[in-house]
């Protein structure tokens, strides 16, 4: 009860909101380097596995490819890539891109496999081309999965981002570093809490873009089973 | 799975975690069996440094005619006490304040003057049968460097220099330095330098060492005998309020092995090394990595202690 209690009163004490170590700070360096390196890390996943996904080719070595990706521990790369590139962000934007990309090749993949072969023959047939069928039709009906990776992602990008304390990065990280090195555990502890809060907040600002952005047909498929029989029988 | 091939499995499980456990249990040589006279187990630290004062100190008792028993690298002060205390080392070479805060608990003793530092520490020693011996000028301590660039920018040679500009200066360390009245809160009590920033970095490590460099940081917390300091062009600034406690290199060692001739020896080695020789040293032990036993031969060869 007592480390609950320092805990909120660190979180609450106004000389923590301000200057270069306060949460606001923190804050902005840790969505800086997370949003970065998971929107590199779906500028390369997405195409990758949505084209793959949708010719249906290659999926066993795109997927085992990116599972040894997510093999490799972001330490280790962190570490690394601070070898070659020094210090910086560039490092800890690495490390994390390489921990964004398997989630979001394996989702956008499985997900344009998933899409029922009769809708692709239909929009075939209706004259949509190669394209259009993939931008219209596909990724449409795709969008869930898509977005279930894209969120996995995120939460993951956002959770690893504390490693970037490490090799001298900012964010939330800095607190639960700093606090084990000054022995201050109240301060450590109030560094998990801001980033399990960050990366609740994550995933549900990401379910509410998924819900924006699946289309109304879609909706319409999840409605309770009992109400979807009598929309195919009619 | 199939049986044969769980079998298989199995086997190869068990063979490395006999091989794990068979690593982890070497059998200990054992030190105890040293004569009474003539025979002195010496340890080193797991750090470079370690290893070179081991072999300094140690290839000076050879040379007198003890037969001494190197265990180098057998841990840090935790472990190394432990075998002093217990009687399977005889001697490892420490550091005055250090050591002093380490067998007091850390109740805050250790000052910038190295006898005085000494002579508690014996006072804390002598219920464990142990003594320190005399200390060395060669000290291993928190110092703050610069680049020679930025120093020769602010015209500083030493710390004292710095208060008029510190509000310009970004400071580095590890994260504890924010805290610890040795390093951040010291420099702004003592010295009067208030800092724009502190970033924190590592213990004299590679962060350190690449802030430094990109200038992300103008002072860096380092340690006075690294070897690397001038190859990187970084200057220490003198600590000429002496905020740093005195970590002088001191033999200590257990009062059952200690005569008139050992005591001469090592205070002979103690009362040659300064701290310029142990940056050579270190130096040559760390970035050039030459063998430690040959660094001190080397210079024992050239200071004539061999003579």
């Amino acid at each position: 009860m007592d480390t609950v209690l320092s805990v909120i009163h660190w979180l609450t004490n106004p000389a923590h909101w301000s200057g270069s170590d306060g949460i606001p700070t923190r804050f902005v360096e840790h969505i800086e380097l997370s949003g970065e390196s998971v929107l590199i890390g779906a500028a390369i996943a997405l195409p990758i596995g949505i084209v793959l996904g949708h010719f249906g080719r290659f999926g066993a070595l795109a997927m085992n490819v990116s599972n040894v990706g997510r093999a490799i521990p972001s330490i280790a790369l962190l570490v690394l890539a601070f070898q070659i590139f020094g210090l910086g962000n560039v490092p800890i934007i690495i490390a994390l891109t390489a921990l964004a990309i398997p989630p979001m090749v394996t989702n956008s993949y499985v997900a344009m496999r998933e899409v029922d072969p009769d809708i692709k023959e239909a929009a075939r047939g209706m004259g949509f081309r190669e394209p259009a069928q993939i931008w219209r039709v596909e990724l449409p009906l795709a969008v869930p999965l898509v977005m279930a990776g894209i969120r996995t992602s995120a939460v993951q990008v956002v959770a690893t981002a504390t490693l970037a304390a490490l090799i001298a990065g900012g964010g939330f990280g800095r607190y639960i570093i700093d606090g084990f090195g000054q022995q201050d555990y109240t301060k450590l502890v109030a560094g998990g809490v801001l980033v399990a809060l960050l990366a609740l907040a994550t995933e549900a600002a990401l379910s509410g873009l998924e819900r924006v952005l699946v289309p109304r047909g879609i909706r319409l498929l999840r409605v309770p089973a009992t109400k979807q029989v009598v929309f195919k029988t009619a | 799975m199939n049986w044969r091939a769980r079998s298989a499995f199995l086997a190869t499980v068990l063979a490395f975690a006999m091989t794990a456990v068979a690593c982890g249990s070497s059998p200990s040589s054992g030190g105890a069996g040293s004569t009474p006279k003539g025979s002195i187990t010496l340890a080193g630290f797991n750090f470079t440094e370690g290893s070179v004062l081991a072999e300094l100190y140690g290839q000076a008792l050879e040379h007198d005619g003890y037969s001494v028993q190197y265990k180098l690298n057998l841990g840090n002060r935790e472990v190394v006490s432990k075998a002093i205390e217990s009687g399977s080392i005889d001697l490892y070479i420490g550091y005055a304040a250090t050591d002093l805060e380490f067998y007091n608990k850390g109740a805050g003793e250790a000052t910038g003057d190295a006898a005085a530092n000494t002579a508690k520490l014996n006072g804390h020693l002598q219920s464990l049968n142990l003594q320190a011996l005399n200390p060395a000028a060669a000290v291993d301590q928190n110092a703050f460097a610069m680049t020679k660039a930025n120093a020769q920018k602010y015209n500083a040679t030493k710390l004292s220099d710095l208060a008029a500009v510190g509000n310009q200066l970004v400071l580095g360390g590890p994260p504890e330095c924010a805290t610890r009245p040795f390093c951040k809160p010291g420099l702004e009590q003592t010295y009067g330098i208030h800092f724009k920033d502190f970033k924190s970095l590592d213990p004299d490590g590679p962060l350190t060492r690449a802030a430094l460099a990109n200038n992300s940081i103008q002072l860096g917390l380092v340690f006075s005998s690294d070897g690397d300091l001038n190859s990187l062009g970084l200057t220490v600034l003198q600590d000429d309020k002496h905020l740093e406690s005195a970590d002088n290199v001191v033999p200590i060692i257990r009062s059952a092995v200690v005569t008139d001739e050992v005591k001469k020896v090592l205070n002979a080695v103690s009362a040659g090394v300064t701290t310029n020789d142990l940056i050579d040293m270190n130096n040559q032990a760390g970035p050039q990595h030459m063998d430690p036993d040959a660094v001190a031969a080397a210079y024992l060869q050239k200071h004539n202690y061999f003579s």
